[in-house]
């Protein structure tokens, strides 16, 4: 009899500290919006790198009596550089060495196109402060329209830790559904005749100005913005290794391998704040259509500005690459490029669009800086 | 002071992100102005001085029955081992079988079965 109660007891025990006694209706749902978010990487290949992570991340975050974020360990460390602001830093020294500034430098006009797309992001403020969420959730809510994935969360853990993973699933989802978002938006602002605009070759531009910008950039920006400075410098470190030709291996690895790494934390990271009672709320629906707004609204901006660039340059500017100015690099710029060539299939606006969608990147950067400088608390 | 007015949070941010990019235009304007490489760039070079005209090198002897192809083949053959074929005198025939046998062995040693 004795040994029949010590064997009840031990399964009675070994069944209350297992999972499934703790498993609540919401971690099955959240398992279910990971689950969907996997076949979406997956199955769809919507942003597979960074969505395939952030769906089993949020599958893990749904296992109860794990421990993940409160004992030491692989998940805490992980938990670390998400909230003292170290992975996104780190993606932007990649996204540096990825990236040819030349379009930019080329035409240096498609700045104001990079800075009309940010409209979006203060639509979307003013939307989430109408909605009652304080100014600083409202800024990281609305950074989502910038369509930067490490700004967001970047800006979400200084501002609004507590939205982190909904900011971020938002960001994230929306920077997947860019060529479903954008086109629709594009083609309702512009005429047939507009999108078929052919824009002349580019200069070339010489060493010496893709060695001098980043440096300067760099200098300047973190100057008038500290608190983005980390990105920004990174950015233009990882932009530096690439073009000066000296540092071959660095570049590689900023591109490569390290960049991928980060991206698995990263995205690991921000699956594991998706636990059901912090996103299973109605602020995170509330985040996600707000992120909407944003993103459309940035979309929007930057057409209308190319357009009023189209107006002013005597139509040598094709208006469907100011929705570049989100800075989904490069994903909005391929966008651009297919609309436009869809409209003239002898039209390459590839290169013209990467302009705006790297000064997308960088006004973003500057839209959080101002916002974190005037509304951190 | 700390404004919660939505509407000037988004005007001052909006005036403030044009306003660096718009220095940031500038900057890169003047980064080209001043680019000591692209006025070396851009400066006519000098126009090397026209190199005598080279005598032409006498046409090698071709042997009679040697198709056009063969002295084209020939001639592109000792050019991508840095021979001009200027220097060739002649073209014939040789009497040497083994060249044909070599070029079998090789054909058969080199040849992948599928």
């Amino acid at each position: 009899m004795d040994i029949l109660s010590a064997f009840l007891t031990s399964i009675q025990s070994v069944w209350l500290d297992s999972g499934f006694a703790s498993f609540t209706f919401g971690n099955f749902v959240m398992i279910l919006v990971g689950l969907l978010l996997l076949y979406m990487a997956i199955g769809k290949e919507f942003e597979p790198l960074l969505l395939a992570p952030i769906a089993f991340g949020c599958i893990m975050a749904n296992f109860p009596c794990t421990g993940f974020l409160e004992e030491p360990g692989v998940m805490k460390m992980i938990n670390y550089g998400i909230q003292f602001e170290i992975f996104p830093p780190l993606i932007f020294l990649g996204v540096g060495a990825m990236t040819d500034f030349g379009p930019l430098l080329a035409n240096p006009n498609t700045l104001f196109l990079g800075a009309a797309a940010q409209f979006g992001v203060f639509i979307s403020l003013a939307g989430a402060m109408a909605l009652g969420f304080t100014a600083q959730e409202a800024s990281a809510i609305g950074i989502i329209g910038g369509a930067d994935g490490p700004t967001a969360i970047y800006m979400a853990s200084k501002m609004a830790p507590n939205l982190l993973g909904a900011i971020a699933v938002a960001a994230y989802s929306y920077m997947s559904l860019v060529p479903l978002i954008q086109p629709p938006i594009m083609k309702l602002m512009t005429s047939k005749e507009e999108r078929a605009i052919k824009m002349e070759q580019l200069r070339n531009v010489t060493k010496f100005e893709r060695l001098v910008f980043p440096v300067s950039a760099a200098i300047i920006i973190s100057l008038l913005l500290p608190p983005v400075a980390a990105l920004i410098s990174m950015l233009m470190l990882g932009n530096l290794f690439r073009e000066s030709g000296v540092t071959d291996r660095l570049s590689d690895t900023s591109q490569n391998a390290l960049c991928n790494i980060v991206t698995i934390f990263l995205a690991t990271g921000t699956g594991m704040t998706m636990s059901a009672e912090h996103f299973l709320t109605v602020q995170t629906i509330e985040i996600i259509l707000l992120g909407l707004l944003a993103f459309a609204g940035g979309t929007a901006a930057g057409v209308l500005l190319g357009k009023v660039m189209c107006r002013l340059s005597g139509g040598k500017i094709n208006p469907l690459i100011g929705s570049a100015g989100v800075s989904a690099v490069p994903m909005a710029a391929r966008v651009s490029q297919m609309v436009g060539q869809k409209a003239n299939p002898s039209n390459f606006l590839l290169m013209h669009a990467m302009g705006p969608n790297v000064a997308g990147v960088i006004g973003t950067a500057v839209a959080a800086g101002t916002m974190m400088a005037m509304l951190a608390k | 002071m700390e404004t919660q007015n939505p509407i000037v949070i988004m005007l001052i941010n909006m005036t403030i992100v044009f306003a660096v990019l718009f220095v940031l235009s500038l900057y890169i304007r003047l980064i080209h102005k001043i680019d000591p490489t692209a006025k070396a760039a851009a400066a006519p070079k000098a126009a090397p001085k026209a190199a005598p005209a080279p005598k032409a090198a006498p046409a090698p002897v071709v042997e009679k029955g040697i198709a056009d192809e063969t002295v084209a083949a020939i001639a592109a053959a000792l050019a991508t081992m840095g021979v001009g074929f200027s220097r060739v005198k002649a073209i014939r025939v040789a009497d040497r079988p083994q060249w044909g046998g070599a070029a079998r062995t090789e054909g058969l040693t080199t040849l992948k079965m599928r």
